[in-house]
């Protein structure tokens, strides 16, 4: 029943025909259907819970007609294989197909959930049998035949379809504008059909709500149906059927109206069916047009169908009055028959009257005695035509016996005809299949033998197969179509979803690190508080931080998402602060990274993966330099590395392997203290805080073949951070080893690990003479503190950054490091070392600038590289707001300070020498004082 | 009560736990394999002493042999210096040695040493004795302890020591005697462990 047509007619001139209406669709199927209509609207609404009913409201109320029916479902479990009737029905809120031992029970037996079911069917299977797949479980069902199949196979595809679209559009279409329309898949079936299988006509004798008030076919074989596995809803449902089998008119849906008031409805409806029909076109018309607005409205399946289904109604009404006319005519005709008889009779009646009433009116015995003798006349001629007549039936006869006897020869004689014939017919077959045989004498005779008969045979059950095939294939395509429609449609939801999600997050966070800021900034209030106050400021940043402890990062709701405790390379992602009262910024720092992970890995990062992509072979250009600068997405970093490291060093085959047995055979100096510092390297790092790690191993090895392979530095405390960083990054460890070579001796310049590290010291003097001109306030800050920032920024440059940074971050200026490390002017440089110092010190400025205590300064400048979040501005910082930076100057005041240094060194040794000297001669001195006080004791 | 802020810079071999004991003391907190310190690490902390308020700003410092060029600039202006080796190494206690003899030479004048043998709750495998140590660092007019940070032995204790040996800031008004006395104490730790 369709929704517009029920408004429609509601508001029409004939509030009747919502009645009518509402039984058309019973008037075709059967009287079952009517009486059961009947007494559903008398007690409708009173048990809600009936599956019938429920399918009757809906049904009003949907634009699908409601679907049920039975159908055999092969019971799975337990001993028992067998084919057990049940009745089906779609549960349209659910998307469910409950299904129940027969229509009249209350509670289901089970259901089956669609929406994320696919359907199947096998030709190899019995007629009729389908299967519906679920995550859990196959459901392997038979419908009557195949069409009943078809039509079940099709209209549950339809309801998953419409189930899942309707579920879409309310969860994309609300807020996501980006979001690609969906209505490229709305109608799969609509335009499918002329590829796929035509929808069927419903066969209405094994579908429908109709179905339900039949008695289950089977139910006589009740033992074997039982569901064995529900008996206590079977228990239920038998009692309600007890129940309702009693008498009480109104309590059960199924009850049925007595003979005579059916037929009475059934007369009424005749009525009414006529008057409908008597009714002058204006009252049809609206209903043409509700057709047309529902074709419109629906525009999704095929209206038409519902169409033709009311049409079809209609035309069943004209054709019941004119097989009525149609009896009635041929009533007539045989009451003129018998009428013409009963002239024909009272004819003969009245010739007689008239013979006797002339023999009676002669006058005389003579006259009289006249009329007998004519009579006697009368009769001895009839009687002689007689004997003439029965004379000729004999000849005829006898002819006839004679042509009966020359039919049979001649019978006989076709039969010998015939006979002859197929002998001749087997004898050519014979000689053809001997010419075939003598054509081609390799043929096989068992082939041969296989009459023609059988072939035919053979090809029928194959056009059989082939046809079912087909179906199969159309049913098979269809279904996959609709998978592949509803797939992307839920993979479309999702990424919307996972992107609204990644939004809320992202702002969750913000809020939460704004609260954070807050409560911190009372915290540093805290003594200036009122007691009252501060309790309740404590508490509540106990609670924040304990949040952090307890949940864990696994199971704090923050991170309910993609982004784990740990990055691509097993880092922490949240910084670990060492300094309890610095915890709460420990978790503004975390919920700030997230929300700026967040916020870009949708957009920016999207952007630069594909440009990555498109990038086949790797040359040096600008391009790919500021690609770089924005760091390499993690799947291409590997590959960028090792083609960075293999640009620049020499890489001899089989001379890692050498360094590696050097090391077996003569252990290094350095062991002790490369041992030492392995498992206390990069602790912050998954693959290296476990001690059955492999990476522990291989990080060994490489430090040890650095070892051997420069003796002059050998091992230097740092170079084990480095080798980690290329170790995580490049994988294999002879590239690992090359990467901490090309950094050693070819990025840095010389001696920054060797004996006494001046290469670094050197590069310390160099990096505050570019502070102070590039952020001359803070230096200025900075000295009027006394703050040596040497302290601080010294290991920054030894280890590039590695613990300082945050591991995001870090990788992204390892990857400029490494591509910019390239010879400029025959000298390498490490240019990017110190335009990212001193943008990091510009991204904290306003901060520091706020310090006005050395252990302040001091303090916060312990932690502050930990807390720089924001990679991209970072970047924007050391390669734009750091302009100009010439490598020149960098060279030039490097080779300036190194000389300084050198003479520095000088005159400490000078002067070193001086005092031990002197001091040497204080002590013997003292010595022959003390000598002398013992002498006095 | 005034805040007094105390330079403090620990220094010796590699390896010792200098890090670990700045850990234990700041934090109360004990990891097994902290990161090595590559130049300095800063922390501080704040303890009470006397009626004064002892802010602790402590500099760890690496200890790998080719680090010690930088030492001169964590120990420059530095109050006091915990110089720690290892029970359990007796190289361990000859670096030590070496950076008294630096500090004597190149440190502060007025500097306050603390000896600290660390590792003491590995007593079983100990290399150097209380006793070689404490000679020693009567000797130079040190205070001896042997610490565990893993087991959070006598760390506090090094720096209550430190704090006890640093001169009041106005000797007059506070009239101890100890504390004029520099570089040769009278009070001498006798705190040990194990």
């Amino acid at each position: 029943m369709d929704d517009g047509e029920m408004e429609d007619v509601a508001e029409g001139p004939c509030g009747l025909s919502r009645i009518t209406l509402s039984q058309e669709e019973n008037v075709n199927t059967n009287n079952y259907g009517n009486s059961e209509q009947i007494s559903m609207t008398d007690c409708e609404g009173d048990k809600a819970e009936r599956p019938i009913e429920d399918c009757q409201i809906k049904g009003e109320k949907a634009k699908l007609k409601k679907l049920c029916g039975y159908l055999h479902k092969l019971g799975m479990k337990g001993p028992l294989k067998a084919w057990k009737y049940r009745f089906f029905s779609f549960d349209e809120k659910k998307c469910h197909l409950v299904y129940y031992r027969i229509a009249t029970d209350v509670c289901p037996l089970g259901s089956i959930d669609l929406c994320t079911a696919t359907f199947d069917m096998k030709v190899e299977m019995e007629e009729g049998t389908f299967e519906i797949n679920t995550p859990s479980k196959v459901f392997i069902l038979k419908a009557v035949n195949n069409h009943a199949m078809t039509y079940w196979l099709q209209q549950l595809q339809l309801r998953r379809w419409e189930f899942c679209k309707g579920d879409t559009g309310i969860a994309t279409g609300t807020w996501l504008s980006t979001e690609t329309p969906v209505s490229d898949f709305d109608s799969p079936n609509a335009n499918d059909d002329c590829e796929f299988l035509p929808p069927v006509k419903t066969p209405t004798e094994v579908v429908g709500s109709a179905i339900a008030s039949l008695p289950a076919p089977q139910e006589s074989l009740s033992l074997q149906n039982i569901s064995l596995k529900h008996p206590w809803k079977e228990l239920q449902n038998t009692v309600r059927n007890f129940c309702t089998s009693k008498p009480t008119p109104g309590n059960s849906v199924f009850h049925f109206e007595k003979p005579e008031s059916a037929s009475e409805e059934k007369a009424g409806k005749e009525n009414h069916g006529l008057e409908e029909l008597s009714k002058p076109v204006p009252k049809l018309s609206p209903s043409l047009n509700f057709a047309r607005k529902a074709r419109r409205l629906n525009g999704v399946t095929n209206p038409s169908h519902e169409w033709v289904s009311t049409e079809m109604g209609y035309i069943e009404k004209f054709s019941n009055p004119h097989q009525q006319i149609k009896a009635l005519t041929r009533e007539l005709d045989s009451q003129k028959e018998l009428v013409k008889l009963l002239h024909r009779t009272v004819e003969a009646a009245h010739q007689e009257k008239r013979a006797c009433s002339d023999y009676l009116n002669a006058a005389e015995e003579k006259d009289r005695l006249e009329l007998v003798r004519h009579k006697v006349r009368q009769i001895e001629d009839l009687r002689q035509r007689v004997e003439v007549l029965e004379k000729e039936n004999k000849d005829l006869q006898q002819t006839a016996s004679l042509k009966d006897v020359h039919n049979t020869e001649l019978k006989e004689h076709i039969q010998m005809l015939m006979e002859k014939n197929s002998a001749k017919q087997e004898v050519i077959l014979k000689q053809t299949e001997q010419l075939l045989i003598q054509n081609e004498p390799e043929f096989v005779k068992a082939n041969t033998t296989v009459t023609l008969h059988q072939l035919w045979k053979k090809i029928d059950s194959l056009m059989d197969d082939l046809e079912a095939y087909k179906t199969q294939n159309q049913f098979l395509n269809s279904e996959i179509l609709q998978l592949t429609n509803l797939w992307r449609n839920a993979s479309e939801k999702e990424k919307g979803l996972l992107m609204k999600c990644s939004y809320l997050e992202a702002r969750n966070c913000q809020i939460e690190s704004k609260y954070l800021i807050v409560l911190r900034k009372l915290q540093e209030a805290l003594p200036y508080l009122d007691a009252e106050y501060c309790e309740v400021i404590k508490n509540l940043i106990g609670d924040a931080l304990q949040s952090v402890t307890k949940d864990g990062p696994n199971q704090s709701p923050i991170y309910f998402n993609p982004v784990s405790e740990y990055d691509d390379y097993g880092f922490m992602i949240i910084p670990h602060y060492e300094v309890e009262h610095l915890k709460l910024l420990a978790k503004i720092q975390a919920l700030e990274i997230r929300s700026n992970k967040l916020l870009t890995q949708d957009v920016v990062d999207k952007s630069l993966k594909t440009k990555w992509d498109n990038i086949e072979e790797l040359a040096y250009s600008g391009e790919l330099k500021n690609l770089i600068r924005c760091g390499i997405p993690t799947e291409h970093r590997k590959r960028v590395w090792k083609w960075l490291v293999n640009g620049r060093a020499r890489i001899i085959p089989n001379y890692y392997a050498q360094l590696l047995k050097k090391c077996e055979n003569s252990p290094h100096p350095a062991t002790q203290q490369i041992e030492l510092d392995i498992h206390r390297t990069l602790t912050n790092n998954k693959h290296f805080t476990c001690p059955t790690s492999e990476f522990i191993h291989k990080l060994r090895r490489v430090l040890l073949a650095f070892s051997w392979h420069n003796p002059t530095i050998g091992y230097c405390q740092g170079l084990n951070r480095l080798a980690a960083v290329a170790l995580l990054v490049l994988e294999e460890e002879e590239n690992a080893f090359y990467c901490l070579v090309d950094i050693v001796h070819n990025i840095m310049p010389a001696d920054y690990y060797s004996h006494n590290l001046s290469g670094s010291q050197v590069d310390q003097r160099v990096f505050k003479d570019f502070l102070a001109e590039k952020l001359p306030r803070l230096t200025s800050h900075f000295q009027q503190h006394k703050i040596d920032l040497s302290l601080i920024t010294f290991n920054w440059f030894l280890v590039v950054f590695v613990d300082s940074l945050v591991s995001d971050i870090l990788l992204r200026v390892w990857d400029a490091f490494l591509y910019e490390g390239t010879k400029v002017m025959g000298l390498w440089n490490s240019w990017v070392i110190f335009r990212y110092a001193l943008a990091i010190f510009k991204y904290n400025e306003e901060q520091i600038l706020k310090f006005n205590e050395e252990s302040d300064i001091y303090h916060y400048l312990s932690f502050f590289t930990k807390t720089i979040c924001d990679g991209r501005k970072l970047m924007n910082i050391a390669f734009n707001e750091m302009n100009p930076f010439r490598l020149k100057i960098l060279q030039n005041r490097r080779a300036v300070h190194k000389e300084k240094m050198k003479m520095e060194l000088f005159e400490l040794e000078k002067m070193k020498e001086e005092y031990t000297k002197k001091k040497d001669d204080e002590r013997t001195e003292l010595d022959m004082v003390f000598s002398e006080d013992e002498e006095e004791n | 009560m005034a805040i007094r802020e105390l330079k403090v810079c620990l220094l010796g071999d590699t390896g010792v736990g200098k890090s670990s004991i700045v850990c234990r003391f700041v934090q109360d907190h004990f990891d097994h394999n902290i990161s090595p310190t590559i130049g300095a690490s800063f922390m501080t902390k704040t303890v009470p002493c006397g009626n004064e308020l002892h802010k602790f700003l402590i500099w760890d410092t690496a200890g790998q042999e080719r680090f010690h060029s930088l030492a001169p600039m964590y120990y420059r202006g530095s109050a006091a210096a915990v110089i720690v080796y290892d029970i359990t190494k007796q190289d361990s206690f000859v670096t030590l040695k070496k950076w008294v003899k630096e500090l004597k030479e190149h440190g502060p004048d007025n500097i306050v040493m603390a000896i600290a043998g660390n590792k003491c709750d590995l007593a079983d495998i100990r290399e150097v004795t209380f006793k070689e140590a404490k000679e020693y660092a009567d000797s130079i007019g040190a205070i001896a302890v042997e610490t565990s940070a893993k087991n959070s032995i006598n760390i506090e204790e090094v720096f209550q020591g430190i704090s006890r040996k640093i001169p009041p800031l106005d000797p007059y008004e506070n009239g101890e005697i100890g504390a004029m006395k520099l570089g040769r104490p009278s009070l001498q730790s006798t705190n040990r462990c194990c």
